[in-house]
């Protein structure tokens, strides 16, 4: 039986945040609820390196619900608010400017923020990282035409701004130690693919690492590693990976292990404390997992921690699931390519659409596509009704693959 | 009332999947999606997801809703209510008759 929760405040407009609200009240959740957020409101983060970044939506466009949504569901939205404590002991977090609220339940969607490692010179200000929409409104005015731009990281982030950069008219320049980035998400074929796009739209790509930044006639002096001569940029960024925000959940006496541990239920070390998004990490059967940075993946935690609260059964678990943009592709993939022992290409590769499913015997565990999401669709449910394919017709464009589902 | 406008055949729809309708021929201001459930029901909703610019007859169809190829936001094929971010606007309904083996598309009258 479950116990009745009266108040619940959910630290963190992000999509996990507003996840939670949202599945506690369509749960049929009617006590209090207060979605506290640093923002004038909660936004979607996805367009931050894309249309937001390029220009083409504005902050009110990006909103994760329309203002009256909040009002609709009677949600308390407390935005310009940083909590400064979370005391489980008293059931209330503490609000900067001395407030507190009363909490029976508090779930930390707190994020986190963009790593900074600490390279000689990374502190000028024209070194810029991506997290937020100020960060991207920052970025935004460097990237003017003709700027010659330095991105740091050939990840997901690092290659839709450099995408977004070359659409705007940026001299474009992209480095990253590894020759394949995304290798272990999307496999060696693919990511070498991928990788490659970017010379095709006038990236030049280096592999490389940055020694250090420093300040130059013309510019913002740029030392990687393997070069003997320093190149000269207007802007740089750093899309090196983010660093989970745990600060409140270890204030709190919380289990946090890079990350804040949290069971299968979303529920951290305290009862009374749950943890969603990126800065969660379960433990799972004992061992800790990665944590996951993926947008649906914190969508999904928050429906589980409003089930946990209102005592239901956890919504049903499926394949972890990412898109990204890229030079005008749409990107998808699904579970888990690094664990497959062979990949089927379903029709050219290099020629979109086109996707790769890896296979682990006769299950597939993991699928790419580019500007084919059905086939990503397709490979989830067979991922998660573990349904046996033959690699042939999986391979054959003519051969729909929902009729592979029905096996 | 009208009779509808006769806008395809039923085995023009495989089941679990949509066909796009124009605009010209729909007289709405999106086109409108006619998607087929796995139960061979046929379901019919402005076209463009209420997202971005993505079209719900490329989604993938099943057990009642239509989940959009883009970023997977679903959408209830019977009275097009959204499920999931990142989607926030319901998806606007269109009445489907099938007669015959024919489908008749009724714009803008509720389903």
């Amino acid at each position: 039986m479950s116990v009745r929760v009266g108040r619940v405040v959910v630290v963190g407009g992000g999509v996990a945040g507003v996840s939670t609200v949202a599945a506690l009240r369509s749960g049929g959740f009617d006590g209090e609820l207060t979605l506290v957020d640093a923002g004038e409101f909660p936004y979607d983060r996805p367009p931050l390196s894309k249309e937001f970044l390029a220009g083409k939506k504005d902050l009110q466009q990006i909103a994760l619900q329309p203002p009256q949504w909040y009002d609709d569901r009677a949600v308390r939205l407390v935005n310009r608010a940083v909590v400064t404590a979370v005391r489980p002991d008293l059931a209330a977090v503490e609000l900067a400017g001395g407030g507190t609220l009363p909490a029976d339940r508090v779930v930390l969607a707190t994020g986190g923020h963009a790593a900074r490692p600490p390279i000689p010179g990374g502190d000028d200000p024209r070194v810029h990282v991506l997290r937020t929409a100020e960060d991207a409104a920052e970025l935004r005015a460097a990237l003017v035409p003709g700027a010659r731009v330095l991105v740091v990281g050939g990840g997901l982030i690092g290659a839709e701004v450099a995408s977004t950069a070359v659409d705007l008219g940026c001299e474009v320049l992209l480095a990253d130690p590894a020759p394949r980035p995304l290798a272990g998400a999307v496999g060696d074929e693919i990511a070498a693919w991928l990788h490659g796009l970017h010379a095709r739209r006038g990236v030049t790509t280096v592999h490389a690492a940055v020694e250090s930044f420093a300040s130059a006639a013309g510019g913002l002096e740029v030392r990687l590693t393997g070069e003997d001569e320093a190149r000269v940029v207007d802007v740089a960024v750093l899309g090196v990976g983010m660093v989970p925000e745990t600060s409140l959940a270890a204030a709190a006496g919380l289990d946090v292990d890079r990350g804040i541990v949290v069971d299968e239920h979303q529920v951290t070390s305290n009862p009374a404390v749950l943890a969603v998004g990126d800065p969660a990490r379960t433990r799972r059967d004992g061992a800790l997992l990665p944590r996951t940075e993926h947008w649906e993946a914190a969508r999904l935690d928050g429906e589980r921690a409003a089930a946990a609260i209102l005592g239901r059964t956890a919504p049903a678990t499926s394949a972890p699931w990412f898109w990204t943009d890229r030079h005008g592709l749409h990107i998808e993939a699904v579970g888990d390519m690094a664990s497959a022992d062979r990949v089927v290409v379903r029709g050219l590769l290099g020629e979109p659409p086109f996707s790769a499913f890896g296979l682990r015997g006769d299950h597939v565990v993991g699928a790419v596509a580019v500007e084919d999401s059905t086939a990503v669709r397709a490979a989830r449910r067979m991922i998660d009704r573990a349904i046996p394919v033959d690699p042939v017709p999986l391979a054959d464009t003519a051969v729909e693959l929902k009729k592979l589902l029905r096996r | 009332m009208s009779s509808g406008i006769r806008v395809a055949s039923l085995d023009d729809i495989p089941e679990g999947e949509g066909i796009a309708i124009d605009k010209s021929v729909t007289g709405t201001a999106d086109d409108i999606a006619l998607l087929r459930d796995e139960d061979g029901s046929v379901w019919a909703l402005d076209d463009t997801c209420t997202h971005e610019d993505a079209s719900l007859a490329d989604g993938w169809v099943e057990g009642g809703y239509v989940e959009c190829p883009l970023h997977s936001s679903k959408f209830c094929l019977k009275s097009g209510e959204v499920q999931n971010l990142p989607a926030t606007k319901n998806a606007c309904p269109h009445r489907v008759e099938v007669r015959d083996g024919e489908v008749y598309l009724f714009p803008n009258e509720a389903p």
